[in-house]
């Protein structure tokens, strides 16, 4: 069994479709390339299910690939090496499955080029996994780096006007950052060689305790700001609502649903697990940068017009709860930040596809324009009603676990006063999002039916299934929670 | 075999001899077998590199009375500068059909400027190394000036200018060590050096001996030129002019660097500041252009001024970086400049007039955008790899040298948004009134353009033996 599963197929089977597909031998019929994609992500879907269902905590997968014999580059000690963990496994069935769900949603969205359009999804999807997966530093940058290309053509060639800006205001603010990340990385390895003797890159033999203090804090606060671009925390934010809005809607999925996460990873694997000491005196000020991202993006989402930026600031909003739950640095606080990070992969999944669902009928996405449409979409209302309903935090849904338990995490930090009291504060400050949230529902949905809208048609079956399969996953982990809280804990 | 002087040197006689053979023909032959003028100079470039395989590594030579050396670090860059010489001698086609009454001549100029490039590496005093600099400057002017349009004179005449005066501050440099040490040649200099306390005027000397060589790089007292001079000159002579000067410039600048003038804190000073004001400068001055050629310009600039930097903080390991860095360096560059030589030196070379060309040809575009993707430095190519490792050896040299570090690592963001200035056009949207611009490519060409980038993704992929290869070329130094 063991010998079936293995991380490598996981990672490199999209990269080889990726380029099957963008080989000018497949064919270009549409319909062919769309069916074989969507098989194709659902079997890597079943395939990431079944290596959950044969993981164990004591016993994680690891995988070393040599080239003829040899480390990757043995003179920096950079070593091909994945290693899957609870977190790990939790985040690429995830990312599994949104993508098998944005694929689903492409179908009404994709107009031109699919070969290249789902080519750029299966390489999305490799260099997320690596990320997800890869066991050195060097290793996770190349991935990290990789998942530009992708993400940039996937945003700027599909999305609407001024989506090409966005799509390079994403590449340059994640360069940044991955830039000012690199210098922490080569510290880290550094250090680690001389206080160490060790030349490696790899997570498990980098030691930081025998580094000085002040070493440890500029690496940690480098490595942040590289992971605070992508998480995003506030004042690195701002490509964040651009890139999203401007996105089409699948694209808007995995964005939000998947790449963020790999921020919020990030910091888990590097400053949570790795640079322990200094991620225990960087954290109450990390917990205050948690609390404005909650607040303030609260706010500037309920100024927005445009139902997709409202999702975006809430996403901000959400990856917000995320670091908090970090911040706590217990056992509570991770577990709930990972779940969070599920909940609102699904909660964000659904929120895009009611807002792509209601710009394919409306050819607006302005919720002063769109009103009364429940009339002629009651599906799409009951659906989006739930949804929202989860996601403002209602018991029986995921997100109300995952704030309780940020919550209950942030009260039993032993860290310091000031997450105790942000914890205190942040459950009655998630009543914002129940603003915003019931603005966008209320004004778009009731009233009455203006006449451009009357011959609008009710969801289809594709998006009724996507739309099923999200609310499906945040009543599950609603009413079971436990099974990934303890895969999380136990880890 | 056993090495000696006759052995050593037979690469570059093969080089000579073939020099005469293009003066010989362009007085022979008529000017209607101009094309063979290229494949002499193929053929003529290939057995020199053949000749140059069967030289030993082990041990050093000094020969000519220590005048020129052989070890295992000047046959790699021999070896590189040939390499280069080849593929640049490939890319000629076109220039050389413009000018088919002295393709001849083209032709000895270049194997001459090649010539001169080696004997820089090799040279071991600093006459020859003024006599084999002069040689490539002045081979390199001509190869400049010869295509036609006013613009090739001008970019010519303005290396011309920057040339002289450098070498003028070269010289000058030289005459101040003379006077301190009473010699030129290299060994001798460095066994002066070493028993000595560094003293002010050995500083000012070694400052101006590498200001001198390092225009070449475009490093910034000297860095100008590189804009116009790049404006103004035929793509396959650019391809030349940003491999092989500076493969030369940065062979004996390290070694000058570890042996002669490696005594000076000032210089290493010196050197930093001015690397980072030319990387500076680079990067800035590119975002505001849409020239292509005046963006890889800039690029190039700030490519060797990173180099620089980590060469310029002497160790063994840093060495090492920097040759793994030219290597990578080189060929991402040919490549670049094979398929600007494709695309047509006579066509706009405006970022714009290449909207939608990747939907024309998907191979030869594609190949070129990952070329650019590896300048910008990214994975799978041999730009990520490079760049990491040059860059552990900035991180590596110490904490005063870090804010450098992290200067450099901004920088690049700037650098990342001119190289998608250059790429994004290629993959946008086909307009059916475009500007009529066909992708037409010879053989030899599209040869240069695919081995280049396959070169590129292999170091990406597998960079280990390229790695342990620079590694024993600098431990062995």
């Amino acid at each position: 069994m063991k010998i079936l599963l293995s991380i490598p197929f996981l990672i490199f089977m999209p990269l080889v479709i990726s380029i099957l597909l963008l080989s000018p031998l497949f064919t270009n019929n549409e319909i062919i390339v769309r069916r074989f994609s969507k098989s194709i992500f659902t079997f890597h879907f079943l395939y990431s299910i079944l290596m959950l269902a044969c993981f164990s905590q004591a016993n994680p997968y690891v995988s070393e690939i040599h080239f003829l014999g040899m480390d990757w580059v043995q003179s920096l000690g950079i070593k091909f090496v994945f290693k899957i963990d609870s977190v790990s496994m939790i985040l690429s069935v995830l990312t599994s499955f949104v993508f098998l769900l944005s694929s689903i949603a492409s179908k009404y969205n994709i107009r031109k080029n699919h070969k290249f359009y789902y080519a750029m999804l299966f390489l999305l999807m490799s260099a997320i996994l690596g990320i997800f997966t890869s066991a050195d530093m060097f290793l996770f940058f190349l991935f990290w780096e990789l998942e530009l290309i992708p993400a940039y053509f996937l945003i700027s060639n599909w999305g609407e006007d001024g989506a090409k800006k966005a799509g390079i205001k994403f590449v340059l603010f994640t360069f940044f950052g991955s830039m000012i990340m690199l210098l922490g990385i080569l510290l880290l390895h550094y250090y680690n060689f001389v206080s160490n003797g060790i030349l490696s890159a790899s997570f498990s033999d980098i030691m930081v305790s025998s580094l000085p203090g002040y070493i440890q804090n500029i690496i940690a606060i480098c490595i942040l700001i590289g992971f605070g671009v992508k998480l995003p925390i506030i004042p690195l934010h701002t490509w964040l609502p651009d890139a999203h809005t401007s996105a089409v809607t699948p694209v808007s999925m995995i964005l939000a649903g998947i790449l963020l996460k790999t921020g919020a990873y990030g910091i888990y694997r590097f400053n949570y697990l790795t640079l322990e000491d200094s991620f225990k005196v960087i954290a109450p000020v990390l917990a205050v940068f948690a609390i404005v991202n909650i607040i303030y993006t609260a706010f500037v989402a309920y100024a927005q017009k445009d139902i997709k930026r409202i999702v975006a600031y809430s996403s901000i909003s959400n990856m917000g709860l995320i670091l908090l739950g970090l911040c706590a640095y217990n056992s509570l606080g991770l577990s709930a930040s990972v779940f969070h990070m599920v909940a609102h992969a699904l909660i964000t999944c659904g929120l895009f596809m009611v807002a792509g669902i209601v710009f394919l009928r409306c050819k607006t996405r302005n919720i002063d324009e769109i009103c009364g449409i429940a009339s002629n979409m009651p599906r799409l209302f009951g659906f989006a009603t739930l949804i929202v309903l989860a996601s403002v935090g209602i018991p029986l849904f995921a997100p109300f676990v995952s704030e309780i338990l940020t919550m209950l995490g942030a009260l039993n930090s032993d860290l310091s006063d000031v997450i105790k009291y942000i914890g205190v504060f942040s459950l009655p400050l998630l009543i914002l999002s129940s603003c915003y949230m019931f603005k966008f529902l209320h004004n778009s949905f009731t009233g009455n039916l203006p006449d451009d809208f009357e011959k609008i048609n009710d969801i289809s079956v594709h998006e009724f299934i996507i739309l099923a399969a999200v609310l499906f996953g945040l009543i599950i982990f609603g009413l079971y929670p436990n099974t990934l809280l303890n895969m999380v804990v136990g880890g | 075999m056993i090495n000696d002087i006759f052995n050593i040197l037979l690469p570059q006689m093969i080089l000579a001899l073939f020099i005469v053979v293009q003066l010989i023909l362009s007085m022979v032959l008529s000017p209607r077998y101009f094309r063979y003028a290229r494949l002499v100079s193929i053929v003529g470039i290939f057995l020199s590199i053949l000749f140059l395989t069967t030289v030993q590594v082990e041990p050093q030579y000094f020969g000519f009375h220590n005048s020129i050396m052989s070890d295992s670090y000047t046959l790699l860059f021999d070896f590189v500068i040939l390499v280069c010489g080849f593929f640049v001698a490939l890319l000629t086609r076109n220039l050389v059909k413009t000018i088919k009454r002295n393709a001849y001549t083209f032709h000895a100029i270049l194997l001459s400027a090649i010539f001169g490039a080696m004997n820089v590496v090799s040279a071991n005093d600093f006459l020859t190394l003024f006599i084999s600099v002069e040689l490539l400057s002045f081979s390199t002017y001509f190869l400049i000036a010869s295509s036609k349009g006013y613009y090739s004179k001008e970019a010519s005449f303005k290396y011309l200018l920057t040339s002289t005066i450098s070498s003028g501050v070269f010289l000058f440099g030289v005459s101040y060590l003379y006077g301190i040490t009473g010699s030129i040649n290299f060994s001798t200099i460095y066994e002066y050096i070493v028993n000595q306390e560094s003293s002010i005027l050995y500083s000012i000397s070694a400052i101006m001996i590498v200001l001198g060589l390092i225009s070449k790089l475009a490093v910034f007292p000297f860095a100008n030129w590189i804009i116009d001079v790049y404006k103004g000159t035929e793509s396959s002579i650019l391809a030349f002019l940003s491999t092989v000067p500076k493969l030369a410039m940065f062979g004996i600048v390290c070694r000058l660097l570890v042996f002669p003038l490696g005594n000076s804190f000032e210089l290493t000073f010196a050197l930093a500041l001015s690397t980072l004001v030319t990387a500076f400068w680079a990067n800035t001055y590119a975002i505001r252009e849409n020239n292509v050629k005046i963006i890889l310009a800039c690029s190039t600039a700030a490519n060797c001024s990173y180099a620089l930097l980590a060469a310029s903080l002497v160790s063994v390991y840093n060495l090492s970086t920097v040759i793994f860095y030219l290597i990578c360096y080189v060929f991402m560059n040919l490549s670049v400049f094979a398929f600007l030589n494709i695309y047509g030196d006579k066509n706009s070379q405006d970022v714009n007039s290449f909207k939608g060309l990747f939907h024309k040809n998907h191979g030869v575009v594609g190949a070129y955008a990952i070329s650019i993707l590896a300048l910008a430095g990214f994975p799978i190519t041999s730009g990520f790899i490079s760049k990491i490792y040059l860059f552990t050896a900035i991180a590596n040299s110490g904490l005063i040298f870090v804010p450098f570090l992290l200067i450099l690592l901004l920088l690049t963001v700037y650098a990342l948004f001119y190289y998608l200035k250059i790429l994004l056009p290629l993959f946008a949207k086909f307009s059916k009134n475009d500007n009529g611009i066909e992708i037409k490519y010879v053989f030899s060409q599209k040869f240069v353009l695919i081995v280049t980038t396959v070169i590129t993704v292999i170091i990406g992929i597998y960079p280990e033996k390229f790695i342990e290869l620079c590694r024993f070329i600098a431990y062995n130094i």
